[in-house]
Formats: structure tokens, C-alpha cells, sequence
């Protein structure tokens, strides 16, 4: 994306006033076993989900889950904004939701496997707090008994 | 640990999350180009290697730029004048379906579904669509429980999307800001979105006029 100083005065002014964590400092965790023996799965804020799942709503804080064995013909995306365009995502889920690449990876040895289940929720919230308060710990415990080892977060 | 993608740096600059990526993609392609494998396993790549990094926050930017003629965002309705409606809206919806079906089975997959009206009767949310215009009732089974602004969305979503496959058939190298002006500028479709657009705008149901954000712009 290009930065917010090249983009026009309408679109910055939006991004800019988007209410965005200011945090200190990052939470630090170290790895418990090298990548190649890890599990990793995705979060994805890119609002897709199965298709028969509820689509997401206006301003929707609560997130899909996505079994790591769906077939990107079984996924859409419902995603409320107007701000990118879905025709990559038509051509090629992995601008979104990397599984081949991934899928890639674990074949190659480098990653140890994938996790049961993604997780998706819907970005471009003008409200983070229960995004922030809910879902994320909700999610956290989730990936933990799935027992993940590294989370990939994916924007769209 | 995670590890994450950033589209917007100076969000990620704010918000510190532990290990990220700067990419230089527009929205809607974070692990980059479509049937790219080359370009997306890079950025796999180097999102992953952040895991080696031994102090947080860490921010990295991924080498590149936007592609020559590519913009940050989408082209929007508002940038492209619309075109004269002269054909009739669902029989414009039923030349798509066609190309729409090659579409799908060339490529074994579809991105239309949110609405879970089967495109064999999308005629009928046309229909639909047109009867909320003219401010008359028309039901279809598939709303169920769901708000009418967002099933309306949904209908509009899968509708513009039939289109996009539609048109991949019919141009497949077209670049995605000449597929957006197509779809702005020369289909009923995109015309018609716009007056949908008006006419939910113009609701006293905050819900209605919040959704016709996502119709047109």
C-alpha cells in the first residue's frame, strides 16, 4: 500500500482519523521449537468464511472459523468495504489467504504443519472494542488449544 | 508468536505489534499478485524469517512498489462517469451468467455466494432490487432472518462479482483498475448500483443508509 502521503486527501483524511491502537511497546514471545517442527495457522482480517456460514455484517466484530482442509472454492468473502478491489481475490484466494503457499512450506519440511482451523474476522471496524476485548482473547484461546505455535495475520 | 502483514505503515508504526511487513501492494493483495506463486512465497518468506528476529517490535519493508499503472486503491464509481442505461438490467444480468458459467468451469470455483441465491435466479434479484428502488415490496426466500439493508448488500455483492468472473472470461489480461472502469462506466449494473446507492442514502433506517456505503461510492 502505498504510504498515506501519496494517497489522495479524501482516503488519507479517512485512514488518518481511523481509530488506531497506540501502544508503548510489543508483547515479546519467543518461538518453543524451531519453525520446521511448528504449527502455524492464519487470522485473517479479511472477512471470509465458508460458504453457507453468515456472512459478515455492517460493522461486524465477531470472527469465522475456517477448517484448514476447505478448498478455496469453498470460501467467500463478505468483507463490507468498497476500498479494494475482489478481483484478485476471485482470481487467486492466496492474495489473501496464502493455503497453497503455506501448504507449500509444510511439503518442503520447513513448516511443521498446519493448525485444525484459521480464523477470519472483518477489518475496517470504526470500533475496535470488542474486537479488541472479545474476539482477539476469544481467538488467543482458540488457537492455543488448537495448539498453534505461530499465528500468520493477514490484512486485505 | 505472531507474525503479520502490514498494508498501511504508519498504522503499524502506531499500534507496534511484534514482527511485521510492510508491503507495497494495493488493498486486497497483501501476499501479492494473483497466480503470482513467485511474488506470494516471497513474501511468505520473508513475513516468516521475522520469527528469527531476537528484538521486538520489528517493522520490515518488503523490496518493491506499486506495478506500473496499479493504484493503492480501487477505482470507485465516483471516478468513472456512468454510463446511458440501454439495455434492460437482469437480461444485461443473463449475458454475464453465461460468461460467468464459463467462468466457473474453467476455473472450478466461485467467489459468488453471499447472498445464497443461486445464480439461475438472479433475474429475480434483480426484480428484487428493482421493486426496493421503486419503494414496492418483493420477498425472496433467501433474506430469512437476515436485516434487509445487509441482504441487500449481499445481493448486490454477488451480482457485482458474477460480473468480475464474467469479465475475466471476456478480457482475462485486462489490469483490475480497466476491469473496475468497465464495470463503473459501461454495464446497467454499475448504473443501476448508484441509484440503489441514492435510494438507500435517502432512508430514515440508519442501518440502510450505513450499508449504501458498501454499494457504490
Amino acid at each position: 500500500m502505498p504510504r498515506l502521503s501519496t494517497l489522495p486527501q479524501i482516503q488519507r483524511n479517512m485512514l488518518v482519523t481511523r481509530a488506531v491502537e497506540r501502544n508503548e511497546g510489543s508483547p515479546r514471545a519467543t518461538l518453543a521449537r524451531p519453525l520446521a517442527e511448528s504449527t502455524l495457522a492464519i487470522v485473517t482480517s479479511a472477512g471470509i468464511h465458508c460458504r453457507g456460514d453468515a456472512p459478515f455484517g455492517r460493522e461486524d466484530p465477531g470472527y469465522r472459523v475456517i477448517p484448514s482442509d476447505a478448498a478455496a472454492a469453498d470460501l467467500l468473502q463478505s468483507h463490507s468495504s468498497l476500498a479494494f478491489d475482489k478481483t484478485a481475490f476471485i482470481r487467486d484466494i492466496n492474495v489473501v489467504f496464502p493455503i497453497d503457499r503455506l501448504a507449500e512450506l509444510v511439503a518442503e519440511g520447513r513448516v511443521g504443519g498446519i493448525g485444525p482451523r484459521h480464523y477470519s474476522v472483518m477489518g475496517a471496524l470504526p470500533d475496535m472494542t470488542e474486537l479488541r476485548d472479545a474476539t482477539a482473547p476469544e481467538l488467543a484461546r482458540r488457537l492455543v488449544d488448537d495448539a498453534v505455535d505461530v499465528v500468520l495475520l493477514t490484512p486485505t | 508468536m505472531t507474525v503479520g502483514i502490514s498494508l498501511i505503515r504508519e498504522h503499524t508504526e502506531m499500534l507496534k505489534p511484534p514482527r511485521a511487513l510492510w508491503v507495497p501492494f494495493p488493498f486486497g493483495l497483501p501476499l501479492g499478485h494473483p497466480d503470482d506463486a513467485t511474488e506470494q512465497r516471497a513474501v511468505v518468506d520473508a513475513v516468516l524469517a521475522l520469527l528469527d528476529e531476537p528484538d521486538v517490535p520489528v517493522l520490515r519493508d518488503f523490496a518493491g512498489d506499486l506495478a506500473p499503472g496499479e493504484t493503492g486503491t480501487s477505482i470507485q464509481a465516483g471516478a468513472v462517469e456512468a454510463a446511458p442505461v440501454v439495455l434492460d438490467l437482469a437480461d444485461e444480468v443473463t449475458t454475464m451468467r453465461r460468461y460467468w458459467e464459463q467462468w466457473t468451469d474453467r476455473s472450478g470455483r466461485t467467489a459468488v455466494g453471499v447472498s445464497a441465491v443461486p445464480p439461475v435466479k438472479f433475474r429475480g434479484v434483480v426484480r428484487f432490487l428493482e421493486a426496493f428502488v421503486k419503494g414496492e415490496q418483493r420477498v425472496l426466500p433467501e433474506q430469512g432472518e437476515t436485516p434487509l439493508p445487509l441482504f441487500i448488500r449481499y445481493c448486490a455483492d454477488d451480482l457485482r462479482v458474477l460480473y468480475l468472473e464474467a469479465r475475466l472470461v471476456m478480457r482475462p489480461d485486462e489490469s483490475q483498475a480497466d476491469t473496475q472502469r468497465w464495470f463503473w462506466g459501461e454495464t446497467t449494473l454499475g448504473s443501476f448500483l448508484r441509484t440503489l446507492r441514492d435510494v438507500m442514502n435517502d432512508s430514515e433506517d440508519e442501518l440502510m443508509r450505513s450499508c449504501a456505503y458498501g454499494i457504490a461510492r
